[in-house]
């Protein structure tokens, strides 16, 4: 009796098409049923010679046996496929909330991650400062008019000290120097006040200062520091000008200057080397040591990056504004 | 300053176009926007001496390394000393006083049309042919002038701080002015005739009539001016360039060059020049170190090459050795004066954007000192949907009120932008209600929002800030589901949401316990502890304090991340358990007015042996169960870490817990 080698591939390469009950009993039928190869073999046995009978019997058994087990352990499956519920899986989710982070916030962290990566320590400071760390160790002498550039918020207080609110993060370079061992690499980002308002200035906004105290620090390494900054944080090759200003506590001062788009020259940030006065106020040995910084304005570079033209969204609470902004 | 391109051009002796010159400014440190036919240039407060076309001249010139060649006309005068034209001056506030004495004016005509209209471009209005010719010297060298009427004058002057506590003048224009005695003045002998620097009185005027003048040109000390304009409401011309620094040696000049314009458009009998002095201003000289000047630029320039800069600079050697040149300062540079002020100077000139850039250095790696989980907190709450906001910290005093207790001082603005709004926030809600609000109204019906911000405390001296992260929850109509769900967010979506967010951070051992109700809580609110450490607050905001902001039931939080330190969420790992984990539920009926919490209390003290960990998954109240009790449905889970538990070893465990509960808290049993 010839019984044929692939019987129970065949088997098993239809069941994985069955899709339903029906289907699946009707070929159990073919292959284990009165009809089915199986079954008859072992109706022909007794026409065999003993000595042959023995063995095909043995064979038959284990055919059988194989094809009833592959059938039960199929069962399950066609089982699980009959139960399934079919969805409108196009039917929309249930309600969730897409939470962000504020604009702000994001360009923050864009800015402090590449500081952070040169080793830039974060301090966030003082919002309510005294005059003397706010001003006057930053080499503004009462009555200079440079104080007249800063629209200064003052607190009423009964105290000695005259407190206000400050008015850029330079203040928390003071503490630093004072405070921190050299030579000092460090960024402080936070909220900084001047007492005007108008379309294009808000009464708060967000400053991001950096500065270095080191030996042998120059000019040339701001430039190349500030030029890298911006590349990374456009994220592409930029045209940058570097223009003389004036800021107290730095000498030189400069502007820097990025070439965007069709707007041209746009003004980025302030920088300069730090003013010798500002480190022998804080004790620094100003024969050994020197410094640089830098400053910008978190709002202006946001606009700048997502083009925001309203600075005054960025406090507005407006959801439909915010929503633009993913995580 | 604001100057009419065409005047400028002609004065420069220049071809360049209008874009092109500011261009050349910018570039020189003078940021210039150009308006119509003016530039108007962004002159910084140290360069006062930029602040005329002569000033922009030298600028121009060194600019291309070339001297100016145009020497202005002047009729030259002879100074006088005389105490009966000019009496005392003080020292503290007045360098030096001149006074030119014009008398016999006749046949005054107005100033040429393109003098009047260069003026009045600069913003300046004309007034009188006599005292715009001042304010034209004014624009062309620098030097502030101001124009008496001589018949008016009772000389001599004097210059001085009143001594008088109370001193009135009427001023040019009409408004009385209280004049205060830190104010320089003017005086003659019948009062004052002008605030220095500032304005003259209406008193002693020039008019049609005049034929007779006496024109001041001083040097009033920069720091005396400063401000004072600003006191009395007067900015002026003047007063921005005596507070910003006049060249002190620049007067006599600027009045010859008066007296030579005023023969252009008048005739006059007789002139004389007085004047008076305190010290004499002494010439800088300062030292510079090339070697010192590469180290700090990282430029490696020759000396040659940079006395040459600055000797077009207007800056003269005044002595060299090997190392150092010795600079002399120009009178009208009186903002340089140490070592990095010439290096600026040369840099300026130079050009910053031809100095060689380097690579970006790496500071030292240390430990951040900025510790805490605001970093963290702010992603989680984004993860669980929440927005975040940013507001202005200045609130009014009701709504301060409203949410700090009486023994939280406010922080008070002196000078506040909205005088509704003087004082610092102690709390971030009130923006969080606002934000609500607006939002609703817009038609939002379903709002999570968060900020973390610095709330401020005025202490027994001084001032505190603390950071707050605050956020709310806010559903003005429960979500609707096409499958027909209806979601509710009440104090527990809260409670689980704050727990996840804790304990997704790594706080595994938060302790959370019932608090008393403070603003902007109701009585619904929680404490958030780890250890002894309150980190936070949670709970059902009491509408009442909300200013109608908020209209229907909101939930809110506010977190302390200052007061969790990154380093405490270390965890302890400890090796797991193989073995298969068993539960068992049990119903009790308990008092009501017994807390979910002292049941947990109760069986987590009681040492169970296995137990790791338990649940409450059902309470129950009506039918079968007393009126004032409840029924729970606790659920048990048992493991041991050394072999699988026998159901007598879990039977044994169940039966510790059921004894706690009947003896401890009087709870019965339900089959």
């Amino acid at each position: 009796m010839q019984i044929p080698q692939d019987l129970i591939e065949t088997a098993a390469l239809k069941l994985k098409s069955v899709q339903s009950e029906a289907e699946f009993f009707q070929l159990r039928a073919q292959y284990l049923g009165k009809k089915s190869f199986v079954v008859s073999a072992f109706s022909k046995l007794r026409d065999l010679q003993s000595d042959k009978k023995v063995n095909a019997a043995k064979e038959l058994n284990v055919l059988k046996n194989n094809l009833t087990k592959l059938f039960e352990t199929s069962f399950e499956d066609i089982e699980h496929k009959s139960d399934l519920k079919k969805l409108d899986v196009t039917l929309p989710a249930d309600p969730f909330f897409v939470g962000s982070e504020h604009p702000i916030t994001k360009i923050s962290q864009k800015i402090i991650n590449y500081f952070s990566s040169l080793n830039y320590q974060i301090f966030s400071g003082n919002e309510i400062e005294t005059d003397f760390y706010n001003f006057e160790a930053l080499n503004f002498p009462e009555n200079h008019p440079a104080r007249q550039m800063h629209d200064t918020f003052y607190l009423s207080s009964s105290s000695k000290s005259e407190y206000l609110l400050r008015t850029h993060t330079s203040n928390t370079q003071v503490h630093a120097m004072l405070e921190e061992d050299l030579p000092l690499y460090m960024l402080s980002p936070g909220r900084v006040f001047r007492c005007d308002s108008d379309t294009t200035h808000l009464p708060m906004f967000t400053q991001i200062e950096g500065l270095v105290v080191d030996e042998d620090v120059t000019f040339g390494d701001l430039k190349g520091v500030l030029i890298d900054f911006l590349e990374d944080f456009f994220n592409e090759k930029m045209e940058v000008r570097f223009r003389p200003s004036y800021f107290p506590f730095t000498e030189p001062s400069a502007e820097v200057d990025i070439k965007f788009g069709k707007q041209g020259w746009l003004e980025i940030l302030g920088c300069g080397m730090v003013h010798p006065n500002v480190l022998n106020g804080c004790n620094i040995d100003t024969k050994k040591f020197r410094g640089f910084a830098f400053g910008m304005g978190v709002e202006r570079l946001a606009m700048l990056y997502y083009g925001v033209t309203d600075i005054r969204e960025f406090y507005s609470s407006n959801l439909d504004f915010l929503n633009q902004f993913p995580s | 300053m604001k100057i009419q391109y065409s005047y400028l051009k002609n004065f420069l002796n220049t071809n360049l176009s209008q874009k092109k010159l500011s261009d050349v400014f910018t570039q020189v440190g003078f940021e210039c926007e150009i308006e119509g036919n003016l530039i108007e240039f962004d002159i910084t407060p140290n360069r006062g001496d930029a602040l005329s076309l002569r000033g922009l001249e030298r600028e121009f010139y060194a600019y291309q390394s070339k001297k100016p060649s145009q020497k202005l006309e002047t009729s030259l005068l002879k100074l006088i000393q005389d105490k009966k034209i000019i009496n005392e001056i003080d020292g503290s506030g007045c360098g030096n006083y001149h006074l030119m004495l014009v008398k016999g004016l006749q046949k005054i005509k107005n100033l040429d049309s393109k003098k009047r209209t260069f003026i009045e471009s600069a913003g300046i209005p004309l007034i009188n042919p006599l005292v715009d010719l001042g304010n034209y010297v004014m624009l062309e060298l620098g030097a502030p002038m101001h124009v008496f009427d001589l018949a008016k004058l009772a000389l001599p002057i004097n210059v001085q701080f009143p001594q008088e506590k109370h001193n009135s003048v009427t001023v040019i224009g009409g408004d009385i002015k209280d004049v205060q005695s830190s104010s320089l003045t003017i005086q003659d002998q019948s009062g004052i005739q002008a605030i220095a620097g500032i304005i003259g009185s209406e008193a002693s005027s020039v008019s049609s009539s005049t034929s007779s003048i006496a024109v001041e040109a001083a040097f009033f000390r920069p720091e005396v001016i400063v401000n004072q304009a600003r006191k009395y409401g007067l900015a002026t011309d003047a007063s921005h360039r005596f507070e910003r620094g006049v060249d002190p040696e620049l007067q006599q000049l600027a009045l010859e060059r008066y007296l030579f314009l005023l023969g252009q458009i008048a005739e006059h009998d007789s002139v004389e020049l007085y004047y008076s002095y305190s010290i004499k201003t002494k010439k800088k000289n300062i030292k510079f170190d090339i070697a010192r000047f590469n180290k700090f630029s990282g430029l490696s320039l020759k000396a040659s090459k940079a006395i040459l800069i600055l000797k077009n600079l207007g800056f003269k050697v005044h002595a060299r050795s090997e190392k150092n040149v010795t600079f002399k300062i120009p009178s009208h540079r009186f903002d340089i004066s140490i070592e990095e002020d010439l290096y600026e100077e040369l840099l300026r000139s130079y050009g910053y954007d031809n100095i060689p850039t380097s690579k970006p250095k790496a500071g030292p790696i240390t430990n951040n000192k900025q510790n805490h989980a605001l970093g963290n907190l702010r992603l989680g709450l984004v993860h669980s949907g929440f927005k975040e906001l940013m507001h202005m910290p200045f609130v009014s005093r009701d709504s301060f009120h409203q949410l700090n207790s009486n023994n939280w001082k406010p922080a008070e603005l002196h000078n506040p932008i909205n005088e509704n709004e003087p004082l610092l926030r102690g709390s971030l809600f009130k923006s969080l209600f606002a934000a609500v609000n607006s939002n609703v109204k817009k038609g939002h019906t379903s709002i999570k929002v968060f900020e973390a911000g610095n709330v401020f405390k005025k202490e027994k001296s001084g001032f505190t800030q603390s950071l707050h992260l605050s956020g709310i929850v806010y559903h003005h109509e429960p979500q609707q589901t096409w499958s027909q769900k209806e979601l509710t967010y009440n104090f527990f979506s809260l409670k689980a949401e704050i727990s996840k967010l804790l304990q997704t951070l790594g706080m595994q051992n938060i302790e959370l316990q019932k608090a008393s109700s403070l603003a902007p809580f109701n009585e619904n609110v929680l404490d958030i502890f780890i250890g002894k450490q309150k980190i936070g607050v949670m709970g059902e905001i009491d509408l009442s304090v909300t200013e109608k902001l908020v209209k229907k039931q909101a939930h809110g939080f506010v977190i302390y991340p200052e007061k969790i330190s990154l380093s405490s969420v270390n965890p302890k790992i400890v090796k797991t358990s193989k073995f298969p984990l068993s539960t068992r539920d049990i119903n009790i009926v308990i008092d009501k007015s017994i807390s979910y919490e002292e049941v947990e209390s109760l069986i987590s003290q009681g040492t169970i042996k296995h137990l790791v960990s338990f649940s409450l998954i059902n309470t129950f109240e009506g039918k079968d169960i007393p009126k004032g009790y409840v029924s729970m449905t606790l659920r048990f889970t048992f493991q041991s870490n050394t072999k699988s538990l026998l159901e007598s070893e879990i039977n044994s465990s169940m039966q510790t817990i059921l004894k706690l509960l009947e003896k401890r808290l009087n709870a019965k049993i339900r089959s």
